[in-house]
């Protein structure tokens, strides 16, 4: 399967899932709890892993709240690793001061902070893929617009996506056909590539010429009018989520429950 | 390029994010004011969006090299649609695949849109792209033009996402050796851009010539030049803001670790008052400081780490208990209709 | 004053590159005719379909919706009278959902939002999609795609249907459905097609073009008899 199907796949599954079920949260409830969860799990400092780690409970319980299995998002996760790990590879290499020992092995600063990179990764991985499960893309524009993001952007945004699927098929197709006629790669030489995407360039300015009029047909003057659907509105529920999750989140931010375990000790 | 949120720092993201807000703000002014005299820019907008998606999924191969890419494709919006709304396509398209395709950061949104978007379109195009094409749009000079472009372009971004990884404090990395390994990596990256989007100009401006922002812009020749002037103050001005935001930021950041710590501080030692009049509470919230920042920045010891990750799988076996019969129904719903 | 038919009076149309797609036509479509536009690719039929909606205007003669003459003052009322239902329904639905694409003409007509939101009801139930209303366009099926794209005009209230290859791509029922669909409006309408089985059940009068001029404009039943005609359009 390649990228072109995978981002089609993806796009269909996601449609279906928010076919007309509300979401379990207020999109934007869900989206300020990202944003805060984000902001503060991010300025942890590199080298304290024990406070980071604490983190990881957020996803789990957000998970579990909107209904969505950890598992699977956990898995999606992992799909980040290798990208941030490339960049945190450094640190242990570069940065060797010693941080503490466990019985004889010595463990560097450095691959403290290799694995905060790599927890930090994960975990705003994890976030992003449940604050999209549980809103779907519309939701989130819709969500956003609600919270004063000017229509400019989220209208852009909702044709853009509105017309991913489309296009992508269509690219689905021209490629098909290419290889249908014996181009059997999986890239194309430059010149080849420039025609074939030329086309499809073209065919998206043809069909943008189409839109335009079918919305000039319809009265269109340069503002798409928002139309007042019955939208999620905000209830109690919602409400004792945002509360409770930021609350959580700053209180692991400034409490380290690591001490206890140290205190332990 | 695509910058995760695990490589940047809440300050850095925060910087980055305003100064795109900014742009993006200016953009949308921009674009709002086409939007009245010629309204096709909104369906033009959006599906030249979906089809730079589109095309960045399909690779081509880089000639001379076994290696193959994809375009991000702002030169070639840009070359088409103008800067600003080349900007703010791009820009939405970054948006979606941070949303739908968990590609890039949801913090880092602010770092990829001006490394990846403002860079291409706000810097290397009308600086470079523009001006090459002014006069002659000749597929040789097309290809010549993007190929400067974008290599400009993608290397000024490049440049960009190592200082932001370097500000975040993420990498132990020198920046000398980080700039010569990212600059080095997207030299044939931005090649392979520039060689691609010139590949694509020269095939389209053969049939359609008048699709260019250039040749738009020289069929509409008029004076501009005031609002290109007050645009470039609020360019500056937000420009300002972002950095001095930042260095705040960062200031902050980098000498108080910790915002509570930072408060306690100025509470116990800015005051003579706290401390004569109420020395137990600041012998208090001294030990509280202690016990919160024994080593403000690097664990000293195994325990913490052991006790949070037993910690974490504990509750997530709970939660993995107590849904498992739940989290079924509302998926069987959706299936259903 | 009725909106209710279409005049057009020697209309020509010449594209900027020269192309000469319409040389002469005149017709007259009268108050709840339903009628067919034939012809072959190529021959005239969109741009005269543009030319209705003014989406484009003559470059010699004239089309008058009713009384009003089409130009760019009077287009407002225009696109009010005549609902445009284009070939491709992804092009005609491109807002998220279903209901926002029904509102969008309502909207832009800046009418009050209860009588908005009666309109999306009414012209949802007219074709029969009343359920979809929630949904995106990307989770329908063809068939419930090119009746939705319908109800995005009906919404408007227009008086005159201008409808290009309602049928293309449909498969058995969904052709059925939607010619059902045809069937109960009262709207005077304007059928560019090739199907002339649908051609045969819905349209008592069919115009032909070819090359930009009207070369029939009577009973279907007549002109698809004429083997004059059928070569025309290609069929024998």
């Amino acid at each position: 399967m390649t990228k072109l199907e995978k981002a089609y796949i993806t796009l269909q599954r996601m449609e279906m899932r928010h076919s007309a079920s509300p979401s379990a949260v207020s999109p934007c409830m869900a989206v300020t709890v990202s944003v805060v969860y984000l902001a503060v799990m991010l300025s942890v400092p590199m080298g304290r892993l024990s406070m980071l780690l604490w983190f990881a409970l957020y996803p789990i319980i957000a998970s579990a709240w909107c209904g969505i299995g950890f598992g699977r998002i956990f898995l999606r996760s992992l799909y980040v690793v290798p990208l941030v790990a490339l960049i945190a590879l450094f640190n242990p290499i570069c940065d060797r001061t010693v941080a503490f020992t466990i019985s004889d092995v010595a463990i560097s600063t450095g691959w403290l902070s290799f694995c905060s990179i790599i927890v930090r990764g994960l975990l705003a991985m994890q976030c992003i893929l449940i604050l999209i499960e549980t809103c779907g893309f519309v939701g989130i524009c819709r969500a956003l617009r609600h919270m004063g993001v000017p229509a400019f952007l989220t209208d852009q945004l909702q044709f853009v996506y509105r017309y991913l699927s489309v296009l992508l098929l269509e690219a689905l197709s021209m490629r098909r056909a290419r290889e249908a006629r014996g181009y059997g790669r999986k890239s194309y030489p430059i010149r080849l590539w420039g025609v074939m995407i030329g086309q499809l360039f073209l065919r998206a300015i043809d069909r943008s010429e189409r839109i335009n009029r079918a919305m000039q047909a319809r009265g269109f003057t340069g503002t798409l009018p928002a139309y007042r659907s019955d939208g999620r509105q905000l209830r109690p529920a919602d409400w004792i989520y945002g509360v409770v999750m930021c609350t959580g989140i700053v209180l692991l931010r400034i409490f380290n429950l690591s001490q206890l375990f140290t205190a332990l000790q | 390029m695509h910058m995760a949120d695990a490589l940047i720092s809440t300050p850095v993201a925060i910087t980055a994010g305003v100064a795109a807000a900014a742009l993006l703000g200016v953009a949308g002014y921009k674009v709002n004011r086409e939007k009245g005299v010629n309204s096709r820019i909104v369906p033009l907008m959006g599906v030249l969006g979906a089809f730079v998606f589109a095309a960045q999924m399909i690779n081509f191969s880089i000639p001379g090299t076994g290696s193959s890419g994809h375009i991000i494709g702002g030169v070639l919006l840009a070359a088409f649609l103008g800067p600003w709304a080349a900007f703010l396509t791009i820009a939405s398209v970054l948006i979606i695949q941070c949303l739908v395709f968990a590609d890039g950061g949801l913090l880092a949104l602010g770092c990829n849109i001006i490394n990846m978007g403002a860079m291409t379109t706000l810097v290397a195009y009308p600086l470079i792209f523009r001006p090459m094409t002014r006069l002659s749009q000749s597929s040789g000079r097309l290809i010549a033009a993007s190929i400067i472009a974008c290599l400009v372009g993608i290397e000024l971004g490049a440049c960009m996402v190592t200082l932001e990884t370097e500000i975040s404090g993420v990498t132990a990395l020198p920046t000398n050796s980080f700039l010569a390994l990212m600059t080095g990596i997207h030299l044939a990256i931005g090649l392979g851009e520039g060689l691609a989007t010139g590949a694509i100009l020269a095939f389209v401006v053969k049939s359609r010539p008048d699709l260019l922002a250039t040749s738009v812009e020289a069929a509409a020749a008029t004076g501009t030049t005031t609002t290109h002037r007050n645009m470039k103050g609020v360019l500056i001005g937000f420009g300002i803001a972002a950095l001095v935001l930042g260095g705040v930021l960062a200031f902050f950041a980098s000498e108080y670790p910790d915002g509570l710590e930072w408060s306690i501080e100025r509470l116990t030692g800015s005051t003579e008052l706290v401390s004569t009049h109420a020395d137990n509470v600041a012998t208090t919230l001294e030990h509280v400081q202690r016990a919160t920042s024994v080593m403000p920045d690097y664990d000293s010891s195994f325990s913490g780490i052991i006790g949070a990750v037993m910690v974490v799988i504990l509750v997530w076996s709970i939660t993995a208990l107590l849904t498992s019969g739940r989290r079924h129904k509302p998926i069987k719903a959706d299936i259903g209709q | 004053m009725s909106h209710h038919y279409i005049r057009f009076t020697d209309v020509h149309f010449s594209y900027p590159d020269g192309f000469e797609a319409l040389r002469g036509v005149s017709f007259l479509l009268t108050h709840g005719e339903r009628v067919a536009l034939l012809g072959r690719n190529g021959a005239g039929k969109s741009t005269l379909l543009l030319l209705t909606n003014g989406l484009l205007l003559p470059s010699r003669g004239e089309v008058n919706i009713g009384d009003v003459p089409v130009g760019k003052k009077t287009l407002p009322i225009v696109r009010q009278s005549v609902g445009m239902v284009f070939q491709n329904p992804d092009d005609q639905l491109f807002m998220p959902t279903v209901e926002e694409d029904v509102a969008f003409g309502p909207l832009n007509m800046k009418l009050p939002p209860e009588e908005v939101e009666r309109r999306v009801g009414m012209a949802l139930d007219a074709v029969g999609a009343s359920d979809l209303r929630k949904r995106s366009a990307m989770q329908l099926s063809g068939g419930q795609r090119r009746r939705v794209a319908i109800a995005t005009v009906l919404s408007m209230e227009p008086s005159i249907l201008v409808l290009d290859e309602p049928t293309s791509n449909l498969d058995f029922s969904a052709r059925r459905d939607l010619i059902e669909v045809l069937k109960d409006f009262t709207h005077t309408q304007l059928i560019a097609t090739h199907d002339l089985d649908m051609v045969r059940e819905l349209c008592p009068r069919s115009i032909v073009i070819d090359k930009g001029r009207v070369v029939a404009d009577g009973e279907t039943t007549a002109i698809l008899e004429d083997q004059k005609m059928l070569e025309i359009l290609g069929i024998s």
